[in-house]
């Protein structure tokens, strides 16, 4: 071997060494600060008295275990608003991302200095505040009901539909476009024969994988007042009948999981 | 759009660009979706003239009841330590929901899992069935089996980081080269060898980002588990909600828009780091 070549193995091992301490390192830091904050929040902040020993916690899980039959007859109707909260949320929510799409894709926002960052912070605040924050501030709002559900879901999909969409019309290519302009198309024609065509796959995919999240989402917001499964979660956990708990649960993950299944296979029909 | 031409002798035919077949399909899906959302809106009792009048009743109720907000209350050393322990709680969460996650990835990746018959199935349900119960559900749950308390918002956290970061991790796995897992087969290594010298090394940089991510979403969800008493910063939400403390509820909501922010900034450098240092 000429002393180039091991020279250069040399260094290739020492950064191989390097990289190997320094993710070491990393995974170090990280169990320190995972025993510090267990130190600091779980064990300071549990009462272990009201927790008691291994058996009590497995006769109170023992108390889940089964299902309410009897519940299930009733569980349709919720289950029905659930779905109907999620659909009517997402598709609200579509109109309502419209604008912050136009205004969010850097391409064709009207005028990037204000418009750009509005449409972002649209899109922020959307994401950042929970589900259940915005039911509480619309049932306040529009009072108790589906209604509330409604447009909880309906911002909180606006986030993630507007960020999805605007960057697939950021990519697209701007060829149809300026054939569409060259034939004398106006705006809006650009917009109906160039851009949407091209951008209406992705889209409709991102907005199907959004309506699934929504169901998972809808079936919960009966905590707070807007119907559906987790009103009646909230009344079986109030009385006290825990098999009936895991009824619920099992009704939600059945409807998440025909939700994934729809979701799967519309978004293979349309790519 | 219609346009007609004629040419000379050629009998006139319409153009349009959906030809019969299709846009029977087409309008009969778009009538039919028509139909199941007047249903719906009838079902749900949803009353029009109420969402119409909402836009000035929002309007006022910012105005009037959230501005301005109470920052001072949000500066408080007592809300400072619980938005410490919201994150020291998304932490944990995210680490042991993806410790959680690591086997489920594995097991729930059909082209590398040990048994497609048994395991396979078994890391699917699991991490779907996570995933599927919401996070707040589980924090309730966990309150009622282990009382109030970070616990129960740390277990909650961790299994819905073990829903999220498995799939995304299975997801990943599913997409490798699999050549260098049949190069490692054919010396007749153990699957756990072939786990850790063949997938691994093709996944580590995806998986530092997917972790980022995951701890990225934790903490979001962290800010509402202790809305039903799992600690953390949720839970003076809850509490000055229902005290109609409009201005500090404003506050607390700015302070997590803030927190967002940061933590989205952070998440989003960290991962261009180590999308960098591949």
């Amino acid at each position: 071997m000429t002393a180039a070549a091991s020279a250069s193995l040399d260094r290739y091992m020492a950064a191989r060494g390097r990289n190997r301490r320094r993710r070491w390192l990393i995974y170090l830091a990280m169990a320190v600060a995972a025993i510090w904050c267990l130190n600091d929040t779980v064990v300071a902040d549990t009462d272990w008295e009201r927790i008691g020993s291994l058996g009590a916690i497995l006769s109170a899980v023992g108390e889940f275990i089964g299902i309410d039959w009897g519940l299930v007859p009733n569980l349709w109707q919720p289950a029905l608003e659930t779905i109907m909260v999620a659909t009517l949320g997402t598709l609200l929510g579509v109109i309502t991302c419209i604008p912050a799409i136009w205004f969010g894709a850097m391409n064709i926002t009207p005028y990037a200095p204000v418009t750009y960052p509005l449409a972002r912070l649209m899109m922020t605040l959307s994401r950042s505040i929970h589900e259940i924050v915005w039911a509480l501030f619309f049932v306040a709002a529009v009072g108790l009901g589906a209604l509330a559900g409604v447009l909880a879901i309906a911002v909180r999909s606006v986030g993630f539909i507007a960020k999805m969409s605007a960057e697939a019309i950021e990519d697209l290519d701007p060829k149809p476009v300026e054939a569409i302009r060259a034939v004398g198309g106006n705006d809006f024609q650009v917009f109906l024969y160039a851009i949407l065509p091209q951008v209406l796959p992705a889209m409709i995919s991102v907005i199907i994988f959004e309506w699934e999240i929504n169901i998972r989402r809808s079936s919960i917001l009966g905590l707070v007042g807007a119907g559906g499964l987790g009103l009646v979660f909230f009344r079986q956990l109030n009385t006290f009948n825990h098999p009936g708990v895991t009824t619920v649960i099992a009704a939600i993950l059945v409807l998440v999981l025909l939700g994934e299944i729809v979701s799967h296979y519309v978004r293979k029909a349309v790519i | 759009m219609t346009v007609s031409q004629s040419i000379a002798g050629a009998p006139v035919r319409e153009w349009s660009r959906i030809k019969y077949p299709q846009s029977l399909y087409r309008w009969g899906g778009i009538m039919l979706a028509l139909m199941f959302l007047g249903y719906s809106i009838a079902y749900l009792n949803i009353p029009l003239e109420r969402f119409i009048g909402m836009f000035g009743r929002v309007g006022t109720l910012i105005t009037d009841r959230y501005y301005p907000p109470d920052i001072e209350y949000v500066l408080d050393k007592g809300y400072l330590a619980t938005v410490l322990d919201t994150i020291r709680m998304a932490y944990l969460g995210a680490l042991f929901g993806m410790l959680m996650a690591l086997p489920l990835g594995w097991f729930g990746a059909y082209n590398v899992t040990p048994s497609r018959r048994f395991l396979y199935p078994v890391a699917r349900f699991l991490t779907m069935g996570t995933r599927a119960v919401h996070e707040t559900i589980w924090a309730i749950l966990f309150v009622t089996i282990l009382g109030f308390g970070m616990m129960a918002g740390v277990l909650a956290l961790t299994m819905f980081c073990i829903g999220f970061a498995g799939k995304l991790f299975s997801e990943e796995v599913e997409g490798i080269n699999m050549g260098p897992v049949e190069a490692i087969r054919a010396t007749g290594a153990s699957q756990l060898s072939v786990m850790v010298y063949g997938v691994f090394p093709q996944v580590r940089v995806a998986f530092t980002g997917i972790a980022i991510y995951t701890w990225d979403v934790a903490f979001r969800a962290a800010t509402v588990v202790g809305f039903f008493g799992a600690g953390g910063m949720g839970w003076y939400l809850k509490r000055n909600v229902l005290q109609i403390e409009t201005n500090r509820v404003a506050a607390i909501l700015l302070s997590i828009i803030v927190l967002v922010l940061v933590s989205e900034g952070i998440s989003a450098w960290a991962r261009a780091r180590v999308a960098r240092a591949k």
